[in-house]
């Protein structure tokens, strides 16, 4: 089955339309002074899925996962989120999204229990300590909860984040790189904490760089080339060869 | 209104216990102020020491030069591993941020103005008994329209590389009018004996009302993750 093939069945499947979407996206571009950053994009993503990122360095995996996030604004195209268009504001929006980034996004003054507290208040979580604490708990840092985060190691940090992330419960989680900095327990702990997540009925979009993993672990994979779409179908139809040969990877 | 100001209280107290904790921000500003104040002091010599004038100016001299490290730490701590873009994912109006960021700046240069405003006034001889109120209000004003000023432009420097002095090529030409409104406002109180008002007044409450309300309009614009 060729790329074509791939991306066309997709978009002419039956059950496509008739789905809960999370994310549409209808010809969504970015460009940055006169590069194109993202090329012409249009997706959907339903409710619950788990959706692999994959591309090459550069592909622009990142910039459209900060598009998902609202963080970045595209200079063309239409993307809803939850049924909603997408613009300035979207408040209630962002409420649904949780985001594990390239950066820990925390205060590396404030202890891991403080950050999380924190966080937890700013999404008007109900017990926000509760809630932290068994976080913390899920993580393996309840011993470290009222260190700051500045005294902890990589992993530390990136399993605190994961925490940050999931603090407020969101519907949709985006994971740029989650595992990078996680040694092997870590990683399994994770990949397991995203698996529980996907059956609570999560819609999760992970950027990852391990392409057998990723093709293992969830349920659909988009392939990003120079900012455009080159395969967007169910992992259990692709192989790793064809992906890689895809990504562009030699 | 009751959720914003939640809102604000919780980034407002977020930083300041950032502060607290890492002692970053004020250890440093308040020793460039008094270091400032020191040197204009010895610069000037003994016949200025005695010049109400004098002292005003070195002090505003110290308030700026400080206030500039003030705005560039305190968004900093954003800039630091990404923490800026978890405000911005979060369910909160970018006003809140500009708003807790402002009363943040507002309450460490307060801070710094309780410390370093008592050195210039032993160091200078400045007399300030003829009105000590009508002074704080004078200085409470013009910093409130810096520290506006201030607290947009940090967001600005802190996103692109050129940081450093670029803030303070920036937002001191923006301060002049609330130095030069201030100074003559003192002037007027302290050598003439004049009650404060007139023109400098109004200068000084325009800028603060342009400073705030552009400052708070234009921040969710600039502001990048």
């Amino acid at each position: 089955m060729t790329a074509t093939d791939l991306i066309t069945a997709d978009k002419q499947s039956p059950q496509a339309d008739a789905l809960d979407w999370v994310i549409r996206a209808v010809g969504l571009s970015l460009h940055i002074d006169d590069r194109a950053i993202l090329h012409d994009l249009t997706f959907d993503i339903t409710a619950g899925s788990y959706v692999a990122l994959l591309g090459a360095n550069g592909a622009g995996k990142s910039t459209l996962l900060h598009v998902l996030a609202t963080l970045t604004v595209p200079t063309a195209g239409e993307l809803m989120l939850f049924g909603k268009r997408v613009g300035r504001g979207n408040p209630a929006i962002r409420a649904n999204i949780g985001m594990i980034g390239h950066q820990p996004m925390l205060y590396r003054d404030l202890t891991a229990l403080e950050n999380l507290v924190f966080f937890g208040k700013l999404y008007n979580v109900k017990n926000p300590i509760d809630r932290a604490e068994e976080l913390l708990n899920q993580v393996a840092l309840s011993h470290r909860a009222d260190d700051p985060a500045c005294t902890f190691s990589r992993g530390m940090v990136q399993r605190l984040a994961i925490a940050r992330a999931l603090m407020h419960d969101p519907k949709l989680l985006l994971a740029d790189e989650p595992f990078s900095g996680l040694d092997m327990a870590s990683g399994r702990m994770l990949e397991n904490m995203l698996a529980e997540l996907h059956a609570q009925g999560k819609t999760i979009v992970l950027v990852n760089h391990d392409i057998e993993q990723s093709l293992a672990i969830t349920q659909r994979a988009i392939v990003l080339r120079q900012g455009r779409i080159v395969v967007n179908a169910p992992t259990r139809e692709l192989d790793l060869e064809t992906v890689i040969q895809e990504i562009g990877i030699s | 209104m009751m959720l914003l100001l939640r809102q604000i209280i919780l980034l407002t107290g977020k930083d300041l216990r950032i502060e607290a904790r890492s002692r970053q921000t004020l250890g440093l500003v308040i020793v460039l102020g008094i270091l400032i104040i020191v040197v204009l002091g010895l610069g000037l010599g003994p016949e200025q020491l005695t010049n109400g004038a004098s002292a005003t100016a070195a002090l505003w001299v110290a308030y700026l030069f400080a206030g500039v490290l003030v705005f560039e730490k305190t968004m900093s701590v954003e800039r630091h591993d990404g923490a800026l873009a978890s405000l911005l994912l979060a369910p909160i109006d970018r006003s809140v941020i500009y708003v807790a960021k402002l009363i943040s700046n507002l309450i460490l240069m307060l801070i710094l103005a309780l410390v370093i405003t008592p050195v210039a006034v032993v160091l200078f001889g400045f007399d300030l008994s003829a009105a000590p109120w009508q002074f704080v209000m004078i200085m409470a004003m013009s910093i409130l329209g810096f520290a506006a000023v201030g607290t947009l432009f940090a967001a600005v420097v802190s996103s692109t590389r050129l940081q450093g002095g670029l803030l303070a090529i920036v937002v001191l030409p923006l301060a002049l009018p609330l130095v030069i409104a201030s100074t003559q406002m003192m002037i007027q109180l302290f050598r003439d004996g004049k009650p404060i008002g007139g023109t400098g007044l109004t200068v000084l409450l325009a800028a603060d009302v342009l400073y705030l309300v552009t400052s708070w309009l234009v921040f969710e614009l600039i502001l990048e993750p």
